[in-house]
C-alpha cells in the first residue's frame, strides 16, 4: 500500500457520513447545550446555566416518568421468558410450522400505532374486553380499564410484548437451531426430561441471543411512546399515569409548554440511563464482530 | 459465533429419532399452536369485523357480537371520503421506497470501505457510528425540529422525512458484516484486471451480498411505513400525512366512530401484510442474521 492518501474509501463513506453528522451526532451535541438554555424553538436560545437541571430534579413529573420508564423495564425479562418458550414450542418438525411461526410474527410487522388503535377496541370501555368478562360472568359492570391509572402501565406494557413476542421468538428460534443436537442426546441418556433438557441445554445455549434481546428490548423500552400516545392520548393517561421519559421529553418540547431546553434537560436524563445500557451494547457488537 | 450464513430456520433436526410418531403429542402441540394464533389474531379479527358492521350492528353488547349481520363495506367509504387516505397511501409508499434506495445506495457505498479497505481512521469513525446506534432516536428530535424549520424548511413536507433517513448506522452495520464475507481474491482478481473501486462495489460486492441487501431493505421498508415519531411531529396538513400519522387523525377525528377506525385500521395494515406475506423467507433470513449481532 502506498504511503499517499488514498481518497477513495472516504468518498464511499462521505454521503453516510454526512447524513450522520447533521441528523445524530449534531442533534447530540445541540441538545447537550439546549438543556443549558431557556428555549423554545421559536426564540433563540437564551444561556440559563443550570436551570433546568435545578427545575428538573424538583419536578415530581419527571420523577414518576423516571420510576415509569424503569418500571416498563419489566418487558425485558417477561420477553426473553415467553419469546424463549414461544420458540421452543415452534422449534419441531409438523405440517404447517412454517405457517404458525409467520402467522406469531404479524404483529410485530403491522405497527404499533395501527396495533395500538386496534388494542383500543378492546380494551375500551365500551369494548371487547369488558363485553366478554360480564358474559362470563366475571364482571358485574364494565370496567374503565384506559382511564384508570393503575392499568395504565401494565396495559402499555402488555401492548408492548405482544408486539415484541414474534420478532425476539425468531430470534430464540434460529439460535435454537445452532445448539447441537448432541446435546439434547447426551442429556437424554443423562436421563433428563423434556424440561431439564431445555433447562441444561437450551437456556445455556441461547446465551448470545438472550444478550442480546435483553439489550435491544431495554433500550426499546425506554424509548417506548407510541403505546402510551395511542391507548391513553396525548396527556400520557389520567394523572400522568403512562408518562415516561421520552413521553414526557415530548409533551415538554412539543406540547402546549413548548420549552425545548427544560425537555432538552430531561433528554441527557434518559442520555445518562441509556448510557449503562449503551456500553454494554457497543461491547457485545464489538464481540459479535471480533469472533469473525 | 460463527460468521458463516446462517440457514434458514428449519423444523429443527434435534428432534429427529426421539419425536415418536406419536399423535396424540401433534394433537396437543397444535392445540397450543392454535390457542396462540387466537391470542395472536383476535385484535386483528376484532377490527375485521368492527370495520365491516352496519348501523345496526352492536359495537359492544353482552354477550359480544362478533359476526356482522349485514356486512358492509360502508365505513371504508366513509372514512375514504372525510380523510386524505389516498394520499396517505401514497405518501408513505414514496417516501419508503425513496427512503429504502437512497438508503441501501448511501449505506453499501460506506459498509464497502468499512468492510474491505484498509484507511486512517476507519475504526476511530466506525466507533462513532456505533456508539450513536445506542442514542435513543427520540433524544435527536428538538435540533432536529430546529433544523427542519430553520435551515432546511422542510416541515410538513415529506423530505422533513426522507432526509434524515438517508444514512442508518444499523443498515452500515448490518451491509459490513455481510460484505465482509466476500473474498478477497475475487476484489484482487478485479483490481488486477483494472477495475476502478465504484466498479468493483457495483459489480463484485453488490451482487454477491443481494440477499442481505434484500432483507435491509426488507427491514427499512417496514420501519419506514410504521415510523410515527418524526412524522407526527412534521407532517401537519393533512394531505401530506404518511398512514401511521393520518391514522392518529382518524382516531381524532372520528373519535365516537368506531367501525371507521377500525376500517382505517385494516387499511393500514393490509398493504404491509401482502408485503410480508410475499417476502416471509427473507424476513426470515434477516432475524437469523440480525441475531449474530
Amino acid at each position: 500500500m502506498s504511503k499517499r492518501l488514498n481518497l477513495t474509501p472516504y468518498l464511499f463513506i462521505a454521503p453516510s457520513l454526512a447524513v450522520i453528522v447533521v441528523f445524530v451526532l449534531y442533534p447530540i451535541v445541540a441538545v447537550v447545550y439546549y438543556s443549558f438554555t431557556d428555549y423554545n424553538i421559536i426564540n433563540p436560545p437564551v444561556w440559563a446555566g443550570l436551570k433546568n437541571y435545578q427545575a428538573l430534579v424538583q419536578d415530581p413529573v419527571f420523577w414518576k416518568a423516571l420510576q415509569h420508564s424503569f418500571t416498563y423495564l419489566l418487558v425485558t425479562p417477561t420477553l426473553i421468558f415467553l419469546s424463549i418458550l414461544l420458540a421452543i414450542v415452534v422449534n419441531r418438525r409438523l405440517p404447517f410450522i412454517n405457517f404458525f411461526r409467520a402467522l406469531y410474527y404479524i404483529p410485530v410487522i403491522s405497527g404499533s400505532i395501527a396495533v395500538g388503535i386496534a388494542w383500543r377496541l378492546i380494551w375500551d370501555t365500551n369494548g371487547l374486553l369488558n363485553s366478554t368478562l360480564i358474559s362470563l360472568g366475571l364482571l358485574q359492570s364494565p370496567v374503565q380499564w384506559l382511564a384508570e391509572p393503575k392499568f395504565t402501565l401494565p396495559i402499555a406494557m402488555l401492548l408492548t410484548v405482544w408486539l415484541g413476542l414474534g420478532y425476539y421468538m425468531m430470534v430464540f428460534l434460529a439460535g435454537l437451531q445452532n445448539i447441537s443436537e448432541e446435546l439434547y442426546d447426551a442429556a437424554e441418556i443423562d436421563g433428563a426430561n423434556a424440561w431439564q433438557k431445555h433447562w441444561n441445554v437450551s437456556f445455556p445455549g441461547l446465551r448470545p441471543q438472550i444478550t442480546f434481546v435483553a439489550v435491544i428490548s431495554c433500550l426499546a423500552a425506554l424509548e417506548v411512546f407510541n403505546e402510551v400516545l395511542v391507548l391513553f392520548g396525548g396527556l400520557g393517561g389520567i394523572l400522568d399515569s403512562g408518562v415516561t421519559m421520552v413521553f414526557y421529553l415530548w409533551r415538554v418540547a412539543f406540547g402546549p409548554q413548548a420549552h425545548a431546553g427544560y425537555a432538552s434537560a430531561i433528554a441527557m436524563a434518559l442520555l445518562a440511563i441509556t448510557l449503562v445500557f449503551s456500553v454494554f451494547n457497543i461491547r457485545f457488537l464489538e464481540r459479535g464482530t471480533e469472533a469473525e | 459465533m460463527s460468521a458463516q450464513a446462517n440457514p434458514l430456520p428449519r423444523p429443527v433436526s434435534a428432534a429427529r429419532g426421539r419425536l415418536r410418531k406419536n399423535s396424540l403429542e401433534a394433537i396437543f402441540w397444535y392445540a397450543v399452536l392454535c390457542l396462540i394464533a387466537a391470542i395472536t389474531i383476535l385484535p386483528f379479527a376484532w377490527v375485521l369485523l368492527t370495520s365491516l358492521k352496519g348501523p345496526t350492528d352492536a359495537i359492544y353488547s353482552v354477550p359480544p357480537q362478533f359476526f356482522p349481520h349485514d356486512p358492509t363495506l360502508q365505513n371504508y367509504v366513509r372514512v375514504w371520503k372525510l380523510l386524505p387516505m389516498a394520499n396517505f397511501f401514497v405518501n408513505s409508499i414514496v417516501v419508503a421506497v425513496v427512503t429504502v434506495v437512497l438508503n441501501l445506495l448511501f449505506t453499501s457505498l460506506a459498509a464497502y470501505p468499512f468492510a474491505k479497505m484498509k484507511f486512517r481512521g476507519r475504526d476511530a469513525i466506525f466507533f462513532l457510528l456505533l456508539a450513536t446506534f445506542v442514542v435513543p432516536p427520540q433524544l435527536t428530535t428538538i435540533p432536529s425540529f430546529v433544523l427542519a424549520v430553520t435551515v432546511f424548511h422542510y416541515y410538513d413536507s415529506l423530505f422533513a422525512l426522507i432526509f434524515p433517513s438517508l444514512a442508518t448506522v444499523f443498515n452500515i452495520f448490518l451491509l459490513r458484516q455481510a460484505f465482509r464475507t466476500v473474498p478477497d481474491d475475487l476484489l484482487d482478481a478485479a483490481r488486477i484486471d483494472g477495475a476502478s473501486e465504484l466498479r468493483i462495489w457495483w459489480n463484485i460486492i453488490l451482487p454477491v451480498a443481494r440477499p442481505s441487501l434484500a432483507t435491509a431493505a426488507i427491514f427499512t421498508f417496514v420501519n419506514s411505513w410504521n415510523d410515527f415519531f418524526w412524522p407526527s411531529l412534521m407532517l401537519k396538513t393533512r394531505t401530506n400525512m404518511t398512514l401511521p400519522v393520518g391514522l392518529v387523525a382518524l382516531q381524532g377525528a372520528f373519535s365516537s366512530d368506531t367501525r371507521a377506525i377500525a376500517a382505517g385500521v385494516v387499511m393500514t395494515i393490509i398493504p404491509i401484510l401482502i408485503v410480508f406475506i410475499t417476502l416471509q423467507r427473507q424476513f426470515v433470513r434477516g432475524l437469523t442474521g440480525a441475531v449474530k449481532g
